[in-house]
């Protein structure tokens, strides 16, 4: 099956020509949807089979290139199209293809009814195969094809109710922004990729990452080869200083929000990291800065989230701070903790969207959850489900998201420094107050919507999907449970995907010891931290809702500055925006762009007019005329020749 | 030459010889069936397959035909070699493609009782292409320029009841006629220097030092000009606006892409049988110094595209509008020919099939608006885009693939081309065909724009087009995108053609 | 200069100058009589080079036969002398210039080349050796200007027809 892989792309392809081109004609929703998720599972089910046949290999063997056709043969640049299996790309073709499909299921209930309906899954399908070519690819061309392809659905899609308000401004003016900031990242990305071809004379990961590890290059270039690529990671993983555009990016639908911007593409920049391990891990400078970037962003948008109203605007933020946490477990070189990270919040923040979309869809399109309210009496399954993805994401224990955040924090520590942990535990009791913060006041305390609305469950396509992602959310972690409670066997999923990280470990310092006490004491404290954050959410946003509000009027300061993201899109406005625009206005625009600019702009418009003009008075449509110009290009030809001789 | 040599020779014109056949058939028929001409398409069709099964068989076959006995045993008239094959290849598929055009087109069925004659003429046309493409001889250049020209030229008028037709067909015929005689001049002269019309004669007594360098170059630029007429470089292009916007536009359409094709075949065997002294290890040609090939290739490229593309800035008229990027895109073809070497003529052969793919695409689309709307004014195209979506997406790719811009067909071609340039290390003629590029994006978009963006005066008519003009529309529409991204085929193909018999 | 020089140019003003005459005149019946004399003076050329079967072929076709039909075709449509062609003499200046130095380049050539020359043939008939060339070295020249011909006889047949149709 390994040697089918290609099809996991094909099946989505099929999808979007199918709905994108009959979409319109066969109108019915139910074969849209069966032809939309049913690619996706078909992808799925190739996936899976292939993983088991990648399990039963030696573990050395584990790492197989599909190539489809010899695809670009330039000079000396030789691309093939091909896509590699190997543990890295099978567990994430596993989430993208697993999650998408829960997903697309959920979709054809959520999006009922809606007048683009084809469109939206053929846009979603288009978007598995884009992300399918971002994950197997086997070089870096066809990695940038998924990466920018991801990118477009994701403008695409963000922008899918183009017609539609979004806070201050328009949907279309959300898409726009999460659009440009992408372009600078994927710019810092293609420097990257030149910088590589460059150093290496290859885009081929294979020969890249052979030669970055036995080739002698200097650091100073792995390093600026790392930082491009990093830069590129944090335009399409929302880190900062390019988050901005995330929490704009929930104006999409919400199954949107839950499979492009929680579970698979904004974990496209992690993937990419782990992928290129080996040169990050030659450049150990660009490594703390990574861990240092995501930790930060970890911290900074958990407590962005801890004021936030709008549900989705709570996950969105809860997203970019799990994003830093896989940043910091990849910044301090433990790659596969980041990769579990990415399974075990792909489960339970897909799971938290969808949730959040069956609420939205239930109290029709309000997002306020100062609106809500006891809403488990009315929707039993979604809150059920809901608590089970709150408790992973808080690191309640013996659910996967403890597990792989502990991981992380443990590595923090081990591999980094106590700081690191700190506040990567701080950020963990923040994610488990503000999640229950959520859940207290979305279906906990009194009901505060008017009667106007009528809270219904969703229907079964919505809700069976969020069974499936919760029982995952629970169960999910148990593959990578870490080797002091698994014994011998060690972390399996670690194990599964140390080969692709040989090299990678092989160049990094590795650090004293540390004791299994170490290891036990500090997971205690950051459950501890994690329960008692978890009751204190649970008491003052149900029963003590006065606390909460004078907490907020005591800091106040505070409270506004969290509220309005730390003005990071203020400062952006006052410091880069706002001059560009002075400056622009008062100096390019005024002096330079209207004299100078306008003047060669328009010169050159009026000159190629002009020229175009008398051009286009050569052909007069008059035979001698031709005939003349004809023999003066023949004599003007002839007089250079001689005067050449 | 005696029989046998003669009976030799005719095995490597197997092609041509099915094309003549079908012409006499297509010519016959039409005289017993003359009530009943739907027939007349099929018996073409026909004609075709088979000369198309020759074709194909051709690849890999290699040797000369016909020679004469005052040259050397070896050379003859017609050489066979893949290089030659491809462009067969490729006037052959045209010609098909322009046969299912004809069978939509409104003008063409207008002419009801003249369609033998109108095949029979495409027939000429191909006999033509065929033997400039594998021809080695003067005589032979001469004469089958001349019989592309007469079928071209009367085709070019073929349909009577527009006037501009009747223009069109007159100015060909007088500027063919200029150019062939100008030709002509410049070949006596070639033959008076030299005493041989055949170019490997040519090219082992030109190296000779007796030989008036002055004179071979007069010569040398007459023949080049009639060259120069059939592909329409600058400054021998100004029949073709002209002559494109007033012929049917099947024919329109076969002239841009085939003829063309022929012409630089022809050109490109001209230059490297008679004046190549050798090719070098790495694929470059060394030329003949008679004068500087490179520089008098490079100034008419730039200037044919130049030209072309400014002038297609302001048209309104589709039509006109084509044949002004048709002539720019000879320009970017002429480009791959200025490297001289293997890897230039390889970047032609790939851009020629990516342009016959799109450039017969955009002409069918705006022949099959046409016919509806009794319009290629782009200012009556406003608004199609959402009535006729199928149309107008196709039309979007083959102009998008026009510019050059990924992922279609389109930019491969110019992507080799210019990746030729620059390994020639000539980068400033490569940022002037870029530049160029720009330029052409511009008038393309445009119409982009006005089917897209421009709100209509009058609600545009819907053009539904029927099962099997959709799937014509496809097989132009899904290989100029298909290629765009698994493009390794036909540079593979392109690859393996390059490799001209001689020197 | 010996005699045959003297009749060669004879020949050649009679050629050139009638040729003249043919572009320049308005009337269409006289350029038609000038083309007479051209052709002629073509025939005299080719006997001078001693191809004696290309001259009678020149006299006989061309002026048996094509001259023949034009001036019936001038005869036959008294309108041909009326019809609207957009012509005229333009760019007097610019065509004469380039027609000028077209001409001095190609006499210069003429007079600095050399030309590959072999000795004079001794004069004998060319029947035989024209046939048997055609039908062997030439056999596909010779076939093609076959195709050419019905080329043209189908195109001109097509051209004709368009009167009949446009009724």
């Amino acid at each position: 099956m390994v040697n089918y892989i290609y099809l996991t792309v094909l099946f989505p392809l099929a999808g979007f020509l199918i709905n994108g081109i009959f979409g319109n004609r066969i109108k019915n929703e139910k074969i849209i949807g069966i032809i939309g998720s049913g690619a996706v599972g078909l992808s799925f089910l190739v996936s899976l089979f292939s993983f088991f046949q990648l399990l039963g290999m030696p573990a050395e063997e584990r790492s197989v290139i599909v190539n489809l056709f010899s695809w670009l043969n330039i000079g000396a640049l030789h691309i093939n199209f091909g896509y590699l299996v190997d543990p890295l790309s099978i567990v994430m073709s596993l989430i993208v293809t697993g999650v998408g499909f829960l997903i697309h299921v959920y979709a054809i209930g959520y999006m009922h009814g809606d007048k683009g309906f084809f469109r939206f899954f053929a846009y979603l399908n288009l978007f598995i195969f884009a992300m399918m070519n971002l994950i197997l690819g086997d070089n870096f061309v066809v990695l940038f094809l998924g990466w920018e392809g991801v990118g477009l659905c994701s403008y695409l899609l963000i922008g899918f109710w183009y017609d539609r308000k979004f806070e201050k401004g328009t949907v279309s003016q959300a898409a726009k922004k999460a659009f440009v900031v992408n372009r600078i990242g994927d710019f810092g990305f293609l420097l990257g990729m030149f910088l590589i071809f460059m150093t290496f004379d290859s885009l081929n990961f294979q020969d890249v990452f052979a030669k970055a590890a036995s080739f002698p290059v200097s650091e100073t270039t792995f390093s600026f080869i790392a930082l491009f690529l990093f830069i590129g990671a944090t335009g399409k993983s929302a880190q900062i200083p390019l988050f901005v555009w995330l929490p704009d990016a929930m104006a999409g639908p919400t199954p949107v929000s839950a499979l492009i911007h929680a579970a698979t593409m904004v974990t496209a920049g992690v993937y990419m990291v782990s992928r290129t391990a080996i040169i990050f891990a030659s450049a150990p400078v660009i490594m703390t800065v990574v861990a240092v970037v995501g930790l930060l962003t970890a911290f900074f948008a958990a407590s962005m989230g801890l004021v936030q109203n709008d549900i989705k605007k709570v996950l969105a933020y809860s997203t970019v701070s799990q994003l830093g946490y896989m940043f910091l477990a990849a910044g301090v070189g433990a790659f596969s903790a980041s990769i579990f990270h990415v399974m075990t919040h792909a489960f339970f923040k897909a799971l938290l969207f969808l949730g959040a979309g069956s609420v939205i869809h239930s109290m029709h399109e309000e997002q306020n959850i100062q609106h809500y309210g006891n809403l488990k009496k009315y929707m039993p399954r979604t809150y059920i489900t809901f608590l089970l993805a709150a408790l992973a994401i808080s690191g309640f224990p013996g659910f996967s998201g403890f597990f792989s955040k502990d991981e992380i924090l443990w590595n923090a520590f081990a591999k980094g420094n106590f700081v690191f942990w700190l506040i990567g535990a701080l950020t963990a009791v923040m994610t488990a107050f503000y999640m229950f913060r959520l859940v207290s006041l979305t279906f906990f305390g009194k009901e505060r919507f008017g009667h106007e609305h009528h809270p219904h469950e969703s229907p079964a396509v919505m809700t069976v999907p969020l069974m499936i992602l919760g029982v995952l959310s629970v169960i999910g972690g148990y593959i990578g449970i870490p080797a002091i409670f698994s014994g011998e066997n060690g972390n399996k999923f670690e194990e599964f995907l140390k080969p692709v990280y040989e090299n990678a470990e092989r160049k990094m310092v590795t650090y004293g010891t540390h004791t299994h006490f170490e290891e036990i004491l500090l997971m205690a404290l950051s459950v501890a931290f994690a329960l008692t954050a978890i009751y204190f959410a649970y008491v003052i946003y149900t029963r003590r809702q006065e606390i909460a509000e004078k907490t907020s009027a005591k800091f106040k300061g505070l409270y506004t500055v969290l509220f309005n993201k730390y003005y990071i899109d203020e400062i952006y406005e006052a410091s880069v925006v706002k001059p560009i625009q002075t400056v622009s206005e008062k100096f390019l625009w005024k002096i330079a762009d209207n004299k100078i600019i306008d003047g060669v702009v328009n010169g050159t418009g009026i000159l190629i007019e002009k020229s175009s003009n008398v051009i286009r008075k050569l052909q007069t449509g008059i035979a001698q005329f031709y005939a003349v110009v004809m023999m003066v290009g023949i004599a003007v030809v002839l007089f250079w020749i001689i005067l050449s001789l | 030459m005696d029989v046998s040599n003669i009976i030799e020779s005719l095995k490597l014109i197997k092609p041509e010889i099915a094309v003549s056949a079908s012409l006499i058939l297509v010519l016959i028929f039409d005289l017993i069936f003359h009530k009943d001409k739907k027939l007349i398409p099929y018996v073409a069709l026909l004609g075709l397959f088979a000369t198309g099964y020759f074709v194909i068989h051709q690849f890999g076959t290699t040797g000369f035909g016909f020679a004469t006995k005052s040259t050397f045993k070896a050379f003859g008239m017609v050489t066979v070699d893949s290089f030659g094959t491809f462009f067969k290849l490729l006037i052959l598929i045209s010609a098909v493609l322009v046969l299912f055009f004809s069978s939509f087109s409104d003008e063409i069925k207008k002419t009801t009782d003249r369609l033998g004659e109108y095949y029979v003429l495409i027939f000429g046309m191909i006999l033509g292409m065929f033997l400039m493409v594998s021809a080695t001889d003067f005589l032979l250049i001469y004469l089958s320029m001349e019989l592309l020209s007469l079928s071209s030229y009367v085709l070019a008028g073929f349909t009577k009841l527009r006037d501009r037709n009747s223009e069109a067909s007159l100015k060909y015929v007088i500027y063919g006629s200029v150019s062939s005689g100008l030709m002509l001049f410049g070949i006596s002269i070639i033959y008076g220097l030299t005493g041989s019309t055949n170019l490997y004669v040519i090219n082992s007594l030109i190296q000779s030092p007796q030989i008036n360098v002055l004179a071979l170059s007069f010569a040398l630029i007459l023949v080049m000009a009639g060259m120069g007429f059939k592909i329409s470089a600058a400054p021998f292009h100004f029949w073709t606006p002209d002559v494109y916007e007033g012929s049917p536009i099947t024919i329109t359409a076969f002239l841009s892409v085939a003829s063309k094709a022929a012409g630089f075949g022809l050109l490109i065997r001209f230059i490297k049988t008679g004046f190549a002294a050798m090719t070098l290890n790495n694929g470059y040609w060394m030329l003949n110094p008679i004068f500087d090939w490179k520089l008098i290739i490079v100034i008419l490229a730039i200037l044919t595209m130049t030209l072309g593309n400014f002038s297609a800035l302001w048209q309104n008229n589709l039509k006109r509008m084509l044949a002004y990027s048709s002539i720019a895109h000879a320009g970017y073809l002429l480009l791959g020919l200025a490297v001289f070497s293997n890897q230039g003529i390889a970047a032609i052969l790939i851009y020629f099939f990516v342009y016959m793919l799109m450039n017969l695409g955009a002409f069918l689309i705006v022949m099959l608006i046409a016919d509806k709307l009794g319009s290629e004014d782009v200012d009556d195209y406003d608004g199609l885009g959402y009535t006729s979506p199928f149309l107008g997406i196709s039309l979007a790719v083959f102009l998008v693939s026009l510019t050059g811009l990924p992922p279609t067909a389109g930019f491969i071609g110019k992507l080799y081309i210019f990746s030729a340039l620059i390994d020639a290390k000539m980068f400033v003629v490569a940022v002037i065909g870029v530049l160029n590029s720009v330029v052409s994006l511009y008038y393309y978009i445009r119409v982009l724009k006005h089917m897209y963006l421009v709100k209509p005066k009058i609600q545009p008519v819907e053009i539904i087009p029927g099962l099997s003009q959709k799937f014509l529309v496809l097989l132009l529409v899904v290989p100029v995108l298909f290629f765009g991204i698994y493009f390794s085929p036909i540079v593979e193909l392109a690859k393996n053609c390059v490799v001209l018999l001689g020197f | 200069m010996t005699l045959y020089d003297i009749i060669f140019y004879l020949f050649a003003l009679i050629t050139i100058g009638s040729a003249m005459l043919v572009v320049t005149t308005k009337n269409i019946v006289h350029a038609a009589f000038a083309l007479l004399l051209t052709f002629f003076g073509v025939a005299g050329i080719y006997v001078l080079l001693a191809a004696d079967f290309l001259a009678i072929v020149q006299i006989m076709v061309y002026v048996g036969g094509i001259l023949v039909l034009i001036i019936f075709g001038v005869m036959l449509t008294n309108k041909i002398t009326s019809v609207e062609i957009k012509t005229g003499t333009l760019n007097v200046l610019t065509a004469s210039i380039v027609i000028g130095v077209f001409m001095g380049l190609v006499v210069s050539i003429m007079v600095w080349t050399g030309w590959y020359s072999m000795p004079a043939p001794i004069p004998a008939t060319t029947a035989y050796g024209l046939g048997e060339t055609l039908i062997s070295d030439y056999a596909l020249i010779f076939e093609l200007l076959a195709m050419l011909l019905l080329i043209a006889l189908v195109g001109a047949a097509s051209i004709a027809r368009r009167e009949k149709e446009s009724l």
